[in-house]
């Protein structure tokens, strides 16, 4: 340890900040551009094989996206060959039937698909007049496919891609087959109902009671299902060189920002890590380092929620073995925000805004206050509170900030513990730290009572706050406007609010400013802190320059023009 | 670099913040001793002169694209010039900074911290001045654009809250002092309006430089009203100010504010927003040192100046032997240094400049 | 190695600022802080001043949710000056003292008599002092005042100090007359200050009520009818000259006073019945809010107009009463607009010729008349007010009895 070492920790030395940011879209070049895509031709399917394939792989991005699958093979029938192939969605189907009752009965060789008789089928043969008239029926190949081949329940023929498509991306298989201009559409919905289970951590009341489970494929399907569409991408990236686990990257291509997307990709390939077991590790990996843990990303194992976000042009990653997907970027908002809010009136949902931003606030600050307040400031206090606290803290030996500190801690230990003992003996926590702590503490004149509610009032606001990570920044951080109270009243609460805010101005969750739209005040067109009734929601979030900015027309509700 | 630069609602913040925590220290009262009850007359008078000599700026300026006065001094006078003019701006800007910080700083220490060192006082907003400039460039001004709104929400409700204490005739007599104080010693209120002092920075970092205009014009025209509330909080609150000397006029009204027996003495909240906005001010001036001496240096990291930037600060706001020396540079130094430096130097530079440009594009031409 | 140093650098930083703040921490610290919630300042035997200061200790709840009267301590010291009082008492107690919770400052007629300046400017400097602490000036010493002030019907004095003043805004007979308008009053060249006149009442301890008076015109503190359970009482204003004690309002002056400047919102006045002028009728009138004021310099000396609306409803009872007669109404009217207007009248003149004194704070409204300030300052406002001429109008509309209104 020589002294040149500390005397270099006090020089400068340069760095390169890593700097990312998403051009704005600037606001001229907004056009007030249809929602739906410009209206293409209705594309039918081709006589031609190769020509479908082409199409099918064009419309799904084949080459990135990872669950979609083309199983290319060629299907005996008529005692022929046909170059055929089968396009389903993994995850959405149920592969045993596929293997079963598509493929087996197509490809390997049977009674059904050899036969070759009945090529010109005679119907009826009437001889008038030394004529003969024969009622011919053609050979009909499709129908022959669709009535002797396949042994499914649920077989209709189509003409049109854009149905094909849509059922294949609600979980059918398509069969496409060579100088058919039909394909078929042939059921064979296999999601994996069972392992889905409702939300342990994030409860509403209003919406979908169901969660993402461990199985990246469940989970794609999950997001497809919801999303339902061909425009969203599934991209599949391994992390780990040891673990190698399949994370999957899925945004939608119309709408999301492509820097965005470029940039989680470039992210995540450039992780030289040996393993990645969870969602959590990753978020850690890939967001830019902020010094005080403000949640960058949004964790959720609400699959409704990620589509929402997904629809509002953000990045969603889910790594396998995790329930839980990132979301990406995040911002203030957005951790203030639960599921349940669209799904209410604007007036309610906007209310429990108000309770939330005052909950995060009551969080951090109501102990420093507390201090600043008993030990700086008391002629803030009514006459009749202050001799309340006077009369309460009387018999109490420790200092506020002692005080303050021994019940923050434990009811850290109790919430901490709670969460830790196996769930038989979970009651018995909370009875022996609402006893313990706070009856026999208050009566032994070790805390006073009115502090034992100044904790309370802030363990109850923390739990408000939707999000677990944000609530868990706040919580910690509290501890540091105890101790700036504590210093120099409100001088060292307003200094560290100030330094707290110009962080927190400071972070860029993925190029997006953490505090959008209000600093830099971006007009967000109605997307900020209150949110409007779903009618006037036309607009997605601008900071998060998507492609697509209008998300519904500028009058919605169609029915109510006449 | 997109958000490295500045957007419009956050260039008319930074020009608020600086009134606002001049008219928290004693800028109402200074406007009062000169121009008694006439003082809103002449604010008025005072403001439009103002919004004229803005707008000259704004044609200069339009000249020069992209340039700020730094810049204009090296077409003026060469590399010394600009020398020269960047670092009269870097003594204007920690001189005056120093002087608010000291001041606030003092009165800090008379109302609540009575046997804490000056030192410590001012050295807990140099530390969050240091932590706040190694963020990113506009992290500051970001939280300015937070901070100040709710500085002007403040000062709002204590003129509504206050408004029982009013009493409106004292707007008599309409001349105040007299004529000529009104209409010509007045015109020294005019260093009220010291936040212009950026806008000759503002130009090459403006996310939308066609919005400079529209910049300088409302921020002009918001400074007016917001000093006529603070100078009326003060006139129709305390009768003849200037025969007792309160350390904050703003502060002793906050003292007034009662809603029922529950709501009362609620200055020590208005006293923490306001030094956010102190803490805010100091961040933003000493990042604005730091640009101009980037500027003038050709460094290209300015990181390491932070800390002796902050240093200085300190120590020049620690050189006024007690508050009376601080007070006499508050406000008897401060608005010459204003009115030389930002009203007639700066525009002196810009009108010359561009007689300059004018001459040298006729050459050409000819 | 360089995240050791800089944390030790950041803990460092940390200790020594909780070793700088931490002397203005115990100095003001909940702890080590005795709450006067009045101030006494009587005129001492040996030194210039006598103190007293008056402390309570905050009501203790027992578990069973009942809660004693909390106890009232005072204690009082001689001292030079208001600060060295209160360094005294510190050393005293042994707990620093704290005024920010002081709700009445008291000062006996004595100090009051020989000027308060630099009291008032003493407190004014302390920035612990509430501006909406009322003053009082005491006709009997204020150590016996403030001994003399217990709750009655609240647990805690301090509800009793908050809410008395607001009787004003029903009764008229006292003003809410705070420390920061005092001292606004006192430093303006528009107007004088005045103070709540309060003091001991006798009848509590001798039952003798025959030498006090239950007229309006002449009751004030110590001259009043009431007897009960607390001595301090407070009635009237007591009226400054600069800072000098000059004289007493009593209960009907107050009134004027309060309906001068706009503090009360409704009262009662006893009027001659025009039916039967022995009887009194008690009358109910309600500030409508139409005030006005004016003043104007005629040869070079103010006249005063004042101009006022009300309106009343009948709160006396009698027989044969018909409250919804116009006839009726209108003699009524006539009487209460005759009555308020000689007592205004009175009270007016005894401001200017007997007190010499503004405390209606007429100079403000003369302000319009000035174009310069200067000119203001050479007229001399306060000097002239002597001079002065008034002319009171009253304007006031019997309405109706309240649920009867014929009998």
């Amino acid at each position: 340890m020589d002294f040149k070492k500390i005397l270099d920790s006090f020089t400068w030395k340069p760095h390169e900040a890593y700097d990312f940011s998403i051009a704005q879209v600037e606001e001229k070049s907004i056009k007030d551009e249809n929602t739906s895509k410009p209206l293409e031709e209705k594309k039918k399917v081709f006589p031609s094989l190769d020509v479908n394939l082409e199409y099918i792989k064009t419309r799904y991005n084949t080459l990135i996206n990872s669950d979609i699958i083309i199983r290319e093979f060629t299907l005996l029938a008529h005692n022929k060959q046909y170059k055929a192939f089968l396009l389903f969605i993994d995850g959405m189907v149920d592969s045993n039937l596929i293997n079963d009752f598509i493929l087996k009965p197509l490809m390997l060789r049977n009674s059904a698909n050899t036969f070759d008789g009945g090529k010109d089928r005679i119907i009826s043969e009437a001889v008038t007049n030394n004529i003969t008239v024969r009622k011919v029926k053609k050979f009909d190949m499709t129908e022959y496919i669709a009535s002797r081949l396949l042994p499914q329940n649920s077989i209709t023929e189509e003409q049109e891609m854009d149905t094909i498509i849509s059922g294949v991306n609600s979980g059918n298989c398509a069969l496409f087959i060579d100088t058919l201009e039909f394909a078929f559409d042939i059921e064979v919905k296999g999601f994996k109902q069972r392992s889905i289970d409702s939300p342990n951590n994030e409860i509403v009341i209003k919406g979908p009671q169901e969660a993402f489970v461990e199985n990246i494929r469940t989970n794609t399907s999950l997001l497809r299902r919801i999303t339902n569409t061909e425009e969203l991408i599934i991209e599949n990236i391994e992390v780990g060189k040891v673990t190698k686990t399949k994370c999957a990257v899925c945004y939608l291509e119309n709408i999301t920002n492509s820097d965005l997307v470029a940039e989680v990709k470039y992210r995540l390939n450039n992780l030289e890590v040996d393993s990645l077991l969870s969602s959590g590790e990753l978020e850690q990996l890939i967001i830019d380092d902020n010094q005080i843990g403000v949640p960058e990303i949004l964790s959720t194992e609400r699959p409704d929620k990620t589509a929402k976000h997904l629809l509002q042009g953000r990045v969603v990653v889910l790594v396998n073995g995790s329930p839980y997907s990132l979301i990406m970027p995040a911002t203030f908002i957005d951790f203030m925000s639960s599921p349940e809010d669209t799904n209410l009136k604007p007036y309610f949902a906007n209310f429990l805004r108000v309770l939330r931003f005052l909950a995060s606030i009551i969080t951090l600050l109501l102990p420093g206050f507390y201090v600043a307040v008993t030990s700086f400031h008391q002629e803030i206090l009514p006459t009749e509170l202050l001799y309340s606290i006077l009369s309460a803290r009387e018999t109490v030996p420790f200092p506020v900030i002692f005080e303050i500190f021994i019940m923050e801690v434990s009811f850290e230990l109790i919430r901490e513990a709670g969460l830790r003992v196996p769930s038989p003996i979970g009651p018995t926590i909370g009875i022996v730290g609402a006893l313990v702590l706070g009856q026999a503490a208050v009566s032994a004149n070790i805390v006073s009572p009115i502090l034992i509610i100044i904790i309370a009032l802030t363990g109850i606001a923390s739990f408000a706050i939707p999000d677990f990570s944000f609530g868990f920044h706040l919580r910690f951080f509290r501890f540091l406007f105890v101790l700036l109270g504590y210093i120099a009243g409100f001088l060292g609460i307003s200094i560290g609010l100030f330094v707290y805010l110009s962080v927190l101005c400071n972070i860029r969750s993925f190029g997006v400013p953490f505090l959008a739209p209000f600093a830099p005040a971006i007009n967000s067109k109605g997307n900020g802190y209150f949110i409007p009734p779903i009618w006037k929601q036309e607009y997605r979030a601008t900071y998060m320059a998507p492609k697509k900015e209008k998300s519904q027309e500028h009058i919605s509700m169609k029915w109510k023009q006449k | 670099m997109n958000h490295s630069r500045i957007g419009t609602l956050e260039a008319i913040c930074l020009i608020l913040s600086v009134i606002i925590i001049r008219t928290v220290l004693s800028l109402p009262k200074n406007i009062l001793a000169i121009t008694g009850s006439a003082s809103i007359i002449n604010l008025v008078y005072v403001g439009l002169i103002m919004l004229l000599l803005v707008y000259f700026i704004y044609r200069l300026f339009k000249k020069f694209p992209g340039m700020d006065i730094i810049d204009i001094s090296e077409v003026l006078g060469g590399s010394v010039l600009k020398k020269i003019v960047g670092f009269i701006f870097i003594f204007y800007f920690i001189v005056s900074s120093s002087i608010f910080l000291r001041n606030f700083c003092e009165c800090l220490r008379i109302v609540y911290y009575p046997s804490t060192s000056i030192l410590f006082v001012i050295l807990f907003f140099i530390i969050a001045l240091c932590a706040t400039n190694y963020l990113s460039f506009n992290a500051s001004l970001k939280a300015n654009l937070i901070i100040t709104p709710i500085a002007l929400g403040s000062i709002i409700f204590l003129f509504v809250a206050n408004f029982r204490h009013f009493s409106p005739q004292r707007i008599f007599p309409l001349l105040g002092n007299g004529i000529f104080e009104t209409f010509v010693t007045g015109l020294g209120n005019i260093s009220s309006f010291s936040g212009i002092v950026f806008l000759y920075f503002l130009p090459p970092l403006l996310k939308e430089p066609q919005k400079f205009k529209k910049v300088a014009i409302t921020s002009v025209v918001l400074s007016v009203i917001y000093l006529i509330i603070t100078v009326s909080i003060v006139l129709f609150m305390f009768p003849y100010f200037v025969k007792t000397d309160e350390v904050m006029p703003l502060y002793s009204a906050a003292t007034y504010i009662e809603f029922g027996s529950f709501f009362q003495r609620l200055e020590s909240v208005f006293l923490l927003i306001w030094m956010l906005v102190l803490a805010c001010y100091l961040g933003i001036i000493s990042k604005f040192v730091l640009l101009i001496f980037r500027k003038i240096t050709n460094i290209k990291e300015f990181k390491p100046a932070i800390l002796p930037v902050g240093l200085c600060i300190l120590a020049v706001s620690l050189l006024p032997k007690n508050y009376a020396t601080a007070k006499f540079y508050e406000t008897d130094i401060y608005p010459y240094l204003m009115i030389g430096i930002v009203c007639i130097m700066s525009f002196l530079i810009l009108l010359l400049a561009s007689f300059r440009r004018k001459r040298k594009v006729g050459d050409s031409i000819e | 190695m360089n995240k050791i140093v800089r944390n030790i650098f950041i803990l460092l930083v940390i200790i020594v600022f909780i070793v700088a703040f931490s002397p203005s921490y115990t100095s003001l610290n909940i702890d080590n802080l005795a709450y006067v919630i009045a101030l006494g300042i009587d005129v001492g035997e040996n030194e210039d001043f006598n103190i007293s200061f008056q402390f309570t200790t905050g009501s203790s709840t027992s578990d069973s949710g009942s809660s004693e009267k909390s106890p009232l301590i005072v204690n009082s010291v001689e001292a030079s000056s208001i600060d060295s009082a209160i360094n005294l008492m510190n050393s005293y107690l042994a707990k620093k003292i704290s005024l920010s919770h002081c709700r009445l400052i008291i000062f006996s007629e004595e100090v009051a008599s020989k000027g308060i300046s630099d009291a008032i400017y003493t407190l004014a400097n302390d920035s612990q002092v509430r501006h909406s602490a009322n003053i009082i000036v005491s006709k009997s010493t204020a150590k016996s005042y403030i001994e003399n002030s217990t709750p009655i019907l609240e647990n805690l004095i301090t509800k009793y100090y908050e809410i008395f003043p607001n009787s004003s805004k029903y009764t008229g007979y006292i003003y809410n007359a705070t420390f920061a308008d005092f001292l606004n009053q006192y430093l303006c060249n528009t107007c004088e200050p005045f103070a709540i006149l309060g003091g001991v009442n006798t009848n509590a301890s001798v039952s003798d009520a025959g030498t006090h008076s239950s007229d309006v015109t002449t009751m004030k503190s110590t001259n009043t009818p009431f007897s009960g359970d607390r001595g301090a009482e407070n009635l009237g204003i007591a009226v400054f000259k600069d800072d000098k004690l000059v004289g007493e309002l009593t209960a009907i002056e107050t009134l004027c006073l309060s309906i001068l400047r706009g503090d009360t919102d409704s009262f009662l006045i006893s009027v001659p019945d025009p039916d039967n002028p022995e009887k009194l009728l008690d009358i109910k009138i309600s500030n409508e809010g139409h005030k006005k004021i004016k003043v104007d310099i005629v040869n070079g000396s103010p006249y005063i107009r004042f101009e006022a609306k009300f309106t009343g409803r009948v709160y006396s009872m009698k027989n044969n009463a018909h409250y919804l007669d116009d006839t009726t109404l209108n003699m009524i009217s006539n009487a209460a607009n005759e009555y308020l207007e000689e007592a205004l009248t009175q009270y007016l003149y005894r401001t200017s010729m007997e007190f010499k004194s503004d405390i209606s704070g007429f100079g403000k409204y003369a302000l319009s008349s000035f174009l310069t300030a200067k000119d203001f300052e050479d007229y001399d406002w306060q000097n002239r007010y002597v001079d002065s001429t008034f002319k009171v109008t009253i304007d006031t509309t019997i309405q109706s009895g309240f649920l009867i209104n014929e009998t």
